[in-house]
């Protein structure tokens, strides 16, 4: 069936009848010459582009990261590949971050965005050989200028201590203590060094990116607790971190 | 040249076309700029995957609309309702005189005020220029239900035009 421009203009200002509009429409989708006929005449295309082809006035600021360098094939030690895939991690969140930012946010949010991201599988093949957990309390406790202590951490009924790393918020050490629960799913406690000016708070119970959390502070320093879904009751290990961290 | 390099020309390029698509999509331009730095982000880390150097563009507009789909849109739709209020006629380019600013900040406000999934397609066919199945394509949807949206967009924006259309095509000498 041929359509003439008059007939075109008229579905494109909306004043053909339902049947007429279908008949035009089954065959634009056959028809790509059509397609661009229909497309050329749109009196509303040119006037929507003339407002909006002026936006946005400069181009958006887009930082993006130095050329990535390849990581080398033949050095696949654990380590390695947990570097590797901190830094993917890394990215992650730093995309879900930009992407997400309403406004700046804060430590235990952050911390909160990153743990969402693990999954059972991230924690069950950590080495978390006592010497293992030695070397990593050892650095953590340097960077954090206080001790973890370990042997409450350790003692918290129906958690499997697997690793403490040191992560790091606008300068501040900030130590992520993963376990693993009775299910194998992850579960964390996190520590920030905020510095003596930083104000107390009471503990707060919030869901964080999905994620049961309280977060307290004390002293200087910035405590929180992530369960590993929104329905985690911390009730029992808060009770414990709140006397161990008191001060 | 490299697929890497590729997709960071396409970013250069492009990066006007994927925040305009990003505020149809978002309705806020912080979000909008935000969904830009995202996206260039993840079509940098995905280089590996751009098997043609063409195209990017719709490429970069994929991916920016997954991101804003799921993981940023549930978080910003009480935002977007906020900003449906607030005049945003100041984004629009200041035009040759202030007859034509007034009636292109009331295209500009129809055009944000259409649902989501008829401003998406407004905003790659009217603004970018995609064909109707190009865009069937890229949002997933039957080439029918582009035409249908945007006949219902036309009907909407039709209030504002039918005074002034054939005047500013004329005055921009289009």
């Amino acid at each position: 069936m041929k359509f003439s421009d008059e007939t075109l203009m008229a579905y494109l200002e909306g004043s053909l009848d339902e049947t007429q509009c279908r008949a035009i429409e089954a065959a634009v989708e056959v028809d790509a010459e059509l397609e661009r006929r229909m497309m050329a005449l749109d009196p509303f295309a040119l006037v929507v582009q003339g407002v909006f082809e002026g936006l946005p006035a400069q181009a958006p600021q887009v930082d993006l990261p130095e050329a990535i360098v390849p990581v080398p094939s033949n050095s696949g030690s654990p380590l390695r590949l947990l570097a590797v895939a901190a830094s993917v991690a890394i990215v992650a969140v730093s995309a879900t971050f930009w992407a997400t930012r309403p406004a700046e946010l804060g430590w235990a949010q952050q911390a909160a965005l990153y743990q969402s991201l693990y999954v059972p599988e991230t924690i069950s093949s950590l080495d978390s050989s006592p010497e293992s957990l030695d070397d990593q309390f050892a650095m953590a406790e340097e960077q954090l200028g206080r001790s973890l202590n370990r042997d409450a951490l350790e003692a918290l009924p129906g958690l499997d201590l697997k690793r403490a790393q040191i992560l790091s918020f606008k300068g501040k050490p900030l130590i992520q203590v993963v376990f693993a629960d009775e299910q194998g799913r992850p579960f964390a406690f996190c520590v920030i060094r905020q510095g003596p000016a930083a104000p107390n708070k009471e503990v707060k119970q919030a869901v964080l990116s999905g994620l049961a959390t309280a977060i307290w502070a004390q002293d200087g320093y910035g405590y929180m607790l992530l369960g590993s879904d929104a329905q985690t009751d911390l009730g029992g290990e808060l009770d414990v971190l709140t006397q161990t961290f008191s001060g | 040249m490299s697929s890497e390099q590729a997709v960071r020309g396409a970013v250069q390029t492009h990066s006007k076309r994927v925040w305009r698509f990003a505020l149809a999509l978002s309705g806020a331009p912080d979000v909008a700029d935000d969904l830009v730095q995202a996206t260039c982000l993840r079509a940098l880390e995905r280089h590996h995957q751009v098997t043609s150097h063409e195209r990017l563009d719709s490429w970069l507009m994929t991916i920016c609309r997954s991101i804003w789909l799921n993981e940023v849109r549930s978080r910003s739709v009480r935002r977007a309702q906020a900003l449906s209020v607030t005049p945003e006629a100041d984004l629009v380019a200041i035009g040759p005189d202030s007859e034509t600013n007034i009636f292109a900040s009331e295209v500009f406000t129809q055009v944000m005020h259409l649902p989501e999934a008829q401003r998406e397609t407004v905003m790659l066919v009217f603004v970018e220029g995609y064909s109707y199945r190009e865009a069937a394509a890229l949002l997933e949807v039957p080439i029918g239900t582009i035409m249908s949206r945007l006949s219902n967009a036309r009907r909407k924006l039709k209030a504002v035009m039918q005074h002034d259309a054939a005047d500013v095509a004329q005055r921009s000498g289009k």
